[in-house]
């Protein structure tokens, strides 16, 4: 009899650990998602806002009416842009400078784990300011260093691909701090005794790299891959901030059409369906990635 | 009792928290029945919270006042649409009255007009007039008022022989070619058009003679079309830049950028930022064409739909409305006052820039109360983007546009 | 071996030049920011900007602490602080909960708390705020607090740390007679010393920086804090770039501080992975 009460008990236990989290996502992410949804089907603007009873369902018209609507379109592409070129490059650059800080523990490595940090604690508009300068056509750093090399004005936010370019460059500047001291705080939990045997049977640096350090890291590198993916698929605050999503809207991604849509113009049921493409775009990437893990080991 | 320990667990866990989190707020909102809540926005805020201790003594009633960062004014407007949880007053652009006003949001205040005479219409420059109304009700009463005017580098004009301002359309682009030529290298753009903002192009579209007609969008006439291709042609002929360039005081300074449309702040930062240039530059009203309107902006105060005292709120509008208390907060925010009467005062119609703005907004328009505008605004500005940028053709671009408007305003 | 040592420091050396050449490129707008706070107006936006100010000042610091309600800002930035260590602390139990228990439907909840980071925020503010309304919890701590108590990308990365703790090591807790909590206070929130650091400095920022929420439950400034509080500082025109980049540079010493602080333990943190 007590045997059954403690295994009650214990079967318990996981959602003691988890209530006091779900609770507060359920109330306040997954009923608000579940609003936004029912939104998506609905005219609603700034009257329907103010008294529900402007509202009216439309069903799937605001869905319909994005297939056709060319900046959406254009949001899709630059998105799945920002995304192709952008994730690869955070993943890459955050572990390689985790790495590179992981070779020692003095000083000068504990400054640079700082330093490293500093993009994702540098305040917004210091950011806009100097990267507005280091990219301004006329006067900007970039191509006053181009010039040296006898190479012509880059333009690069005045046009619309090159601007995706320099938008992803900014970001990945942004973006690597926070992935870093992930990886960094993974790379601890790798047991000096592997490293020490491998170097007994011989095996070179890079083996280590590729064979152990790497492998072992692989639950790292798939949270950041899953989160930087999200985060990434709702690409905004870059174009927000550098170029509005111009120039002839070369720079807009989805999560800025949405914003322009909802918060500028007030179509809240338009800018609800926007966001309900992009949501499911989300889930079947991430998906895909589950699955694929799936696949591999599980660790 | 050890089963129940799950089962209670959760509401233990909830109630804690909630008692926690309720401990630590609202300690000191000081919920005071008689007084009234204000919300303005971001500098001007914190400064009217200085300006409400004479109202506060004349009359008994405490005021709140909120300020709200500009940037987010809006998010901050939608919740209090949404939830109607909003102050008595607010203060609303003037760009977006139309909007809330077509919610609901703001309150008719036509039966309280006889009441107040400070805020009868005629008080206020007729352009401001329009963001007064919408449909037949009254919405809001201006309270600083802004205006736009050409900044120029007396010097420089002198040097291409214009001892006096570009007073006409034809003048301003002799005026701006000849500087962009003068220039010792490529970098001198005789005029700047901010290319980001939506009024300039309105400004020339009613300077050409067009008046917009909401019941029958009109962006494919003559009037309009000749308003864009001249502010188009800068672009074209090199008088003007797409580019971002250098900061505007920056360039005004080192003479790149000599002529720029802008409003009363400008003053400031100009004084503020480029005190050497003392004497060098003045303000000028709009070149004309037919006419020579500008728009006028600034902010009006409202009440909010569902405050429950209107009348206090009402008298602390009355308060700041009057010229004096007008003329006071001019001094403290430099914004310049609505009410026609103080411009009378020795300090505007004598300063030599704020005369140029006084005069200026006699002739001016206002956004028309239409709660779609600044979609149509920001249409424009990416069909004007595809014309200087992409190369579209003008003709087909605002026969495109209109129709979109016409789709938009259906 | 002497060769493989010379080696080794030849590759440490290497890794130093790469790690200060990029350093220094990768700072250069905090310390920009930083050197901006001591310019007057004019010099700000001068191209091309320079890294030193040529006419130091100390009015931009001057006109922040007389401008701001600094001790009420503090206080409620400093509260807000506090509590979201609390949710913190849940999302660490929720992520040892999807770790390390298995129940039915483990996978599928999991994917319901990752979905609620795949939709823009600005998509379920209205919502949120309307429930938060419902709840009476407009103009109070609570409505500002709760909305990001819990958050899934940390419930995801302690899951994805907590997952790696080896099985046998829990076994052998709950055999000497460990229960569940004791477990998880002094098993398992020592071992995962790195990944609570992580998370702590993390949180922190998001608490230090808080904006949103504040502003839009607060009905009174009684509830501002220092973010809301700086951007007042922001004119419709003007933008006042000298006094805003004091007020970065000052919010961002605590960060600072904060993150020299937790990163030893990121990277001091002892390990009992290899006990398997």
């Amino acid at each position: 009899m007590s045997q059954l009460i403690k295994g009650a008990v214990r079967n318990r236990h996981p959602f003691i650990f988890i209530a006091p989290a779900l609770i507060i996502l359920i109330l306040f992410s997954l009923i608000p998602i579940l609003i936004a949804l029912v939104i998506s089907f609905t005219d609603m603007d700034l009257k329907g806002l103010a008294n529900w009873s402007n509202i009216s369902f439309i069903g799937f018209e605001n869905y319909i009416n994005l297939l056709s609507d060319t900046v959406f379109h254009k949001a899709v592409y630059n998105t799945f842009f920002y995304v192709i070129i952008g994730v690869p490059l955070v993943i890459i650059f955050s572990l390689g400078i985790a790495l590179l800080l992981n070779y020692g523990k003095n000083l000068i490595f504990t400054v640079f784990r700082a330093v490293y940090f500093m993009p994702a604690i540098t305040n917004i508009i210091a950011i806009a300011v100097v990267w507005g300068f280091l990219y301004n056509t006329e006067y900007g750093l970039f191509n006053y260093l181009l010039s040296l090399g006898d190479i012509g004005k880059v333009p690069w936010l005045e046009h619309p691909v090159i601007a995706k370019l320099s938008l992803i460059l900014l970001a990945v500047w942004k973006g690597i701090g926070i992935n870093m001291i992930i990886f960094l705080a993974a790379l601890q939990g790798i047991p000096q005794s592997y490293y020490e045997a491998a170097r007994i049977d011989g095996a070179k640096r890079w083996q280590i790299l590729f064979y152990i350090t790497i492998p072992l890291l692989r639950y790292a590198v798939f949270f950041v891959t899953v989160t930087t993916l999200i985060g990434w698929l709702q690409f905004f605050e870059e174009p927000f901030i550098m170029t509005r999503g111009g120039p002839l809207d070369g720079t807009v991604s989805m999560a800025l059409f949405i914003y322009q849509r909802g918060f500028q113009f007030s179509e809240f049921g338009y800018a609800a369906a926007g966001s309900f493409v992009l949501f499911i775009v989300i889930i079947i990437v991430t998906l895909l990635q589950f699955k694929l893990r799936k696949a591999d080991t599980e660790y | 009792m050890l089963k129940k320990k799950g089962f209670i667990y959760p509401t233990v866990l909830a109630m804690g928290l909630s008692a926690v989190l309720a401990g630590c707020g609202g300690s000191d909102s000081g919920e005071d029945s008689d007084a009234i809540s204000v919300w303005a926005m971001g500098e001007e805020g914190k400064l009217l919270n200085e300006m409400t201790a004479g109202y506060e003594e004349e009359t008994g009633v405490k005021v709140n006042v909120q300020a709200i960062p500009w940037d987010q004014a809006y998010d901050k407007l939608l919740t209090a649409v949404a939830s109607g949880n909003g102050p008595d007053v607010l203060q609303l652009g003037t760009t977006w009255v139309a909007e809330f006003a077509d919610a609901g949001a703001l309150l008719d205040l036509t039966e309280h007009m006889e009441e107040y005479p400070d805020f009868d219409l005629e008080n206020y420059f007729e352009g401001a007039q329009t963001s007064m109304k919408y449909d037949d009700q009254i919405v809001g009463i201006p309270w600083y008022v802004e205006t736009r005017t050409m900044y120029y580098r007396t010097d420089l004009l002198e040097e291409v022989g214009y001892s006096e301002p570009p007073a006409t359309w034809d003048e301003l682009k002799d005026a701006a070619s000849k500087l962009t030529e003068s220039g010792d290298n490529d970098n001198v753009y005789g005029l700047d058009i901010d290319l980001n903002d939506q009024i300039t192009p309105f400004i020339f579209a009613w300077q050409n003679g067009f008046e917009f007609d909401a019941e029958n969008p009109n962006f494919d006439s003559p009037e309009f079309k000749g308003a864009l291709e001249y502010y188009t042609s800068y672009f074209e002929e090199g008088i003007s830049t797409t580019s971002e360039g250098i900061d505007i005081v920056q360039a005004f300074k080192d003479g790149q950028k000599p002529i720029f449309f802008s409003g009363p702040w400008m003053i400031n930062i100009m004084n503020d930022q480029a005190p050497d240039l003392e004497g060098k530059w003045a303000v000028a009203p709009m070149p004309a064409q037919e006419n020579n309107l500008s728009s006028i902006g600034g902010a009006n105060f409202s009440v909010f739909h569902n405050s429950e005292k209107v009348d206090e709120a009402l008298d602390f509008i009355a308060y700041m409305n009057e010229v004096d208390t007008q003329l006071e907060w001019m001094e403290k925010s430099n914004t310049l006052p609505s009410r026609l009467e103080a411009w009378e005062s020795p300090e505007l119609a004598e300063d030599e820039m704020y005369s140029v703005f006084g005069e200026q907004l006699e002739n001016t328009k206002g956004a028309p109360p239409v709660k779609e505008w600044e979609r149509i605004a920001q249409e424009l500005l990416a069909s004007i983007e595809r014309i200087n940028i992409g190369g579209a053709d003008l003709d087909a671009e605002m026969d495109e546009f209109n129709s979109k408007v016409k789709s938009m305003l259906e | 071996m002497p060769s493989g040592k010379a080696k080794n420091n030849a590759e440490k050396w290497i890794a130093t030049i790469l790690l200060v050449v990029g350093g220094l490129i990768v700072s250069l707008p905090f310390l920009w920011m930083i050197s901006s706070s001591f310019k007057p107006e004019n010099e700000i936006l001068q191209m091309p900007p320079t890294l030193i100010a040529e006419n130091p000042t100390l009015q931009n610091y001057i006109n922040l602490f007389t401008n701001l309600n600094f001790g009420i800002y503090l206080r409620n930035t400093l509260i807000i602080v506090l509590l979201s260590f609390v949710g913190l602390f849940f999302n660490a139990m929720a992520g040892y909960g999807f770790a390390k228990y298995h129940f039915k439907n483990k996978e599928k909840v999991f994917y319901l708390v990752l979905a609620t980071m795949m939709i823009p925020g600005q998509v379920t503010m209205i919502p949120v705020y309307l429930l938060l309304n419902e709840m009476g919890l407009i103009n109070t701590m609570a409505g500002i607090v709760l909305p990001g108590l819990a958050a899934a990308f940390s419930i995801f990365l302690f899951r994805m740390f907590m997952a790696t703790i080896p099985t046998d090591l829990i076994e052998a807790a709950r055999l000497d007679g460990a229960g569940e909590f004791y477990i998880f206070f002094r098993l398992i929130m020592p071992i995962s010393k790195p990944i609570f650091a992580v998370q702590g400095i993390l949180t922190f920022i998001a608490a230090w920086n808080s904006f949103l929420w504040p502003l839009i439950i607060a009905n009174d400034e009684s509830l501002y804090t220092l973010s809301v509080g700086l951007s007042l500082l922001k004119g419709q025109y003007a933008s006042n770039f000298a006094l805003q980049m004091a007020g970065a540079a000052f919010m961002v010493i605590p960060i600072i501080i904060i993150f020299s602080f937790f990163q030893k333990y990121i990277v001091e943190g002892f390990t009992t992975s290899g006990l398997k």
